[in-house]
């Protein structure tokens, strides 16, 4: 395995780990296999973006945490 | 020595009914055109049919051009062009679907099927949070329109929208879009779309769409062969014995066709023998049609053409062509064909097998027109060929203005062709207008029915 996370299978409610090591969970996937819609649950110095929902980009994924 | 370059006037003579081969095969008039008709003319992007749900699509082509006709999420109709604004790259390759965004596979931007740019890789690290996404969202037509299910756009803001654009001719198009019952709107697409390329120029089928009637000796093995769905000849038309059979053409418009109109009273003929079920639906309809108000009881829809690119056959098989520009030598050929929505499955199943009978690649009658279009293309390039101007003089001078029959007064130039057999009318009409778009600066010049109207109201006070 590569070890590099296929977005495609990410079903909403995963949790996954961002490369600035916020945290996020899975809203919505389109399944491009570019972008997941993501709700930040941990968001590093800046507290106020917990909660929000943003497009996350498929390079950004390094992790998922189930 | 032929020095032809590009468009000038001259080359489409409707004095002397000549026009030059180079409309048909010089790329440089290629080329223009597509500034000049394409990118100002009302252009058919689709049917509503073919995107009923929220985040569907359909990716189809104006001119050149891919574009996609999508519903966004909240439900309106919009229709881009298909290129991402960052490099260029299709945002959709497939041919229709339904989606949250589109997003381009180059370097990841993603669009919202609202046309806004919501994803921008390293938006906040590369960019540092400054470019203005609100600049780069899908770049979207002009003007848009939705006319009983079909769409239409057009790239031009000053074009006249467009149920003036079709002035009179509309209910020409409504004999496709109306049930054959005459209710309102009442067509659907019926499977997908039928597409293939053809080594021609897109105006070979356009002019033959426009009201070829004398073309119908190639059709004679078809007639012979009873592709029509009794079994007999190529349509089911028992009534035409008793209508009257038209060349329309609207000069300041630029559309034409052929129409049948019946006598005040007539009562329809037996057809679909084959299926008993089908011919009871039809006999419904015909009898509900002929009940209505409006003068489209009485009219029986034929080929035609809509200026630029989109051809009509109302009736048998009711379908639209759209006649897509490739190259001065190519065209990408894409036919929708029509059903009533609410008709029984079996009358559905019915007319698709005698839809695809007749049209479409495979199709018998359209492969007839495709070997003629083709040949005449390829027998027209060479250098001496071009030298000598095809002749449209057939019934030159002939056509009348305010035809009428038995209470129902049919608009544009009119030729009755029940006595002559043919014209060539219809195929002037639509080179003059083709000639006024390649000249015309602006839809001020292009829109002649609306100085006249300003003209005659400033001559009434």
């Amino acid at each position: 395995m590569s070890g590099i996370v296929n977005v495609r299978d990410l079903a909403v409610g995963t949790r996954v780990v961002l490369g600035s090591g916020a945290e996020v969970e899975i809203v919505a996937n389109p399944g491009d296999g570019v972008w997941v819609f993501g709700r930040y649950l941990a968001f590093g110095d800046e507290p106020g973006m917990v909660g929000t929902e943003e497009m996350i980009f498929a390079q950004d994924v390094v992790e998922v945490r189930g | 020595m032929n020095e032809t370059r590009g468009y000038h006037s001259g080359l489409v003579d409707n004095t002397t009914g000549l026009i030059s081969r180079e409309i048909f095969v010089n790329d440089d008039i290629y080329a223009q055109e597509q500034e000049r008709v394409f990118a100002r003319s009302w252009l058919f992007v689709g049917h509503e049919s073919q995107i009923p749900n929220n985040g569907d699509f359909f990716a189809s082509r104006m001119g050149e051009e891919s574009v996609i006709l999508c519903r966004d999420r909240a439900g309106a109709v919009h229709v881009f062009l298909n290129s991402c604004r960052h490099r260029g790259m299709k945002v959709c390759r497939y041919d229709d679907g339904n989606t949250t965004v589109f997003t381009c596979p180059y370097h990841g931007w993603s669009y919202g099927t609202d046309g806004a740019l919501v994803g921008v890789p390293f938006f906040r690290e590369a960019y540092h949070s400054e470019l203005d996404r609100t600049k780069y969202g899908l770049v979207e037509v002009a003007q848009l329109c939705c006319y009983k299910g079909t769409v239409w756009a057009c790239w031009d803001a000053s074009a006249p929208p467009l149920l003036e654009y079709l002035g009179e001719f509309r209910r020409f198009l409504d004999l496709i879009l109306d049930g054959w019952d005459g209710r309102e709107g009442q067509a659907e697409v019926l499977g997908g779309v039928q597409k293939w390329i053809i080594p021609c120029n897109w105006k070979f089928p356009a002019e033959n769409f426009a009201g070829d009637t004398y073309h119908n000796i190639s059709h004679r093995s078809v007639d012979l062969v009873g592709a029509g769905p009794s079994g007999r000849s190529r349509r089911d038309y028992g009534e035409l014995s008793a209508a009257r059979r038209l060349h329309v053409a609207i000069p300041d418009r630029g559309h034409q066709t052929i129409t049948y109109v019946l006598p005040k009273d007539h009562q329809p003929r037996a057809a679909y023998q084959n299926s008993p079920e089908v011919a009871e639906y039809f006999r419904h309809c015909e009898e509900e049609r002929r009940r209505r108000p409006g003068i489209n009881s009485r009219l029986i829809g034929a080929p035609g053409e809509i200026f630029p690119n989109v051809a009509l056959l109302p009736r048998q098989p009711r379908t639209l062509a759209v006649w897509h520009p490739v190259s001065a030598h190519r065209t990408e050929v894409w036919r929708f064909f029509f059903v009533d929505r609410d008709a029984p499955q079996a009358v559905k199943n019915f007319l698709r097998d005698y839809y695809i009978r007749y049209s479409g690649p495979a199709g018998m009658t359209e492969q007839d027109d495709m070997e003629n279009w083709n040949y005449a293309h390829s027998a027209s390039r060479g250098v001496i060929a071009r030298r000598y101007p095809y002749t449209y003089e057939m019934g030159l001078g002939h056509a009348v203005e305010g035809w009428e029959w038995d209470g129902l007064r049919m608009p544009g130039r009119v030729v009755e062709l029940t006595k002559t057999m043919a014209s060539e009318e219809p195929m002037r009409n639509l080179y003059r207008r083709w000639a006024e778009f390649m000249e015309a600066d602006s839809w001020d010049e292009l829109a002649t029915w609306r100085r006249d109207g300003a003209a005659a109201a400033k001559a009434a006070e």
